[in-house]
């Protein structure tokens, strides 16, 4: 009989292994990406909190100074931010 | 009867004096072995002391016993005052000016040389530069630079689509201005040109430092492409 904490260990080491990079931290990449793409276009925002995603490459990004710009890439695949 | 209640206070006073010399007579054995708060009390007691002991003296009415012990703690004093400055703490003024003017000389001596003593060692840290610095990088072309950003992971997708959309932009304006044929210097696009090298720093510098002192260090050789028409033309 596997004692219990074989067990756990066992599981912990299996969902270590498989297990992908977590929500907050891709969230984290996204919030500094939308910052990124938000300074780089000359926008007012501070830093990005939150973020909500509408599609593939489209969200609407919360700043820290309480503006909100939804950032896509258009047909012409260029990167825009609208302020809502 | 008097006379010899006057010799037993003073033999008492005497002793007391030899009782007070041993913690401060380890000042004398070692510089750095003495306790600041002995120092201070020291010093404190020299003061206080002194006059009555000179007193004594040149009245030399006092017995003899009581001057061999008065002349121990003096010294000591002497050398309590000495050695405050060395520690490099910030004391009171000696109220005995004699003993601040004795102390001064060798007071200036240990600070002067604690205070070069850095002075010495910093040319010899900044003859040394780091490997990286001393080590000259070659200086990024556009498709170099298009390549190191694209494959550096200090940026996000979005900022790189962005970025890239600013460069093409700008090679936009110095293509239009070629084809215009103005014979005036492109010199306008400087500006712009500076602000989005100061826009890619600002977002690599943290993530990616290498890849920016790169960039930072081929600023004038992107320029000198883009400025010149011809190299500017087999970009393209």
């Amino acid at each position: 009989m596997i004692a219990p904490a074989r067990t756990a260990a066992l599981i912990f080491s299996l969902a270590a292994l498989f297990a992908g990079p977590s929500p907050a931290a891709e969230d984290a990449s996204l919030l500094k990406d939308l910052t990124a793409v938000i300074m780089l276009l000359g926008l007012p925002c501070g830093q990005v909190v939150s973020v909500q995603r509408h599609a593939d490459n489209d969200h609407i990004a919360t700043c820290k100074d309480g503006n909100r710009y939804r950032v896509f890439v258009n047909a012409e695949g260029r990167v825009v931010a609208q302020k809502q | 009867m008097r006379t010899i209640g006057i010799l037993l206070i003073a033999l008492t006073a005497a002793c007391a004096g030899v009782k007070q010399a041993p913690p401060a007579s380890t000042a004398q054995s070692g510089l750095l072995l003495v306790d600041p708060w002995l120092l201070g009390r020291n010093q404190d007691r020299t003061v206080a002391a002194e006059p009555p002991r000179s007193e004594a003296i040149r009245e030399a009415a006092a017995p003899a016993p009581s001057a061999a012990p008065t002349h121990e703690p003096a010294t000591i004093a002497i050398q309590a005052v000495k050695i405050e400055p060395a520690a490099d703490a910030p004391a009171a003024p000696p109220k005995n000016q004699h003993a601040a003017k004795a102390a001064a000389p060798t007071a200036k001596a240990p600070a002067m040389a604690s205070a070069s003593a850095p002075t010495v060692e910093q040319p010899r840290k900044s003859e040394e530069p780091p490997a990286a610095v001393r080590k000259p990088q070659p200086p990024l072309d556009i498709a170099t630079l298009k390549t190191r950003l694209r494959e550096t992971n200090a940026i996000g997708v979005f900022t790189k689509l962005a970025l890239k959309n600013q460069v093409d932009d700008l090679l936009q304006q110095f293509r239009a201005h070629y084809l215009s044929g103005q014979k005036t210097s492109v010199a306008a696009l400087r500006q712009p040109y500076d602000m989005l090298i100061l826009k890619v720093l600002a977002l690599i510098q943290d993530s990616d430092p290498s890849l920016a002192q790169t960039i930072s260090g081929s600023r004038e050789a992107i320029w000198g492409i883009l400025a010149d028409p011809v190299k500017f033309n087999s970009l393209s």
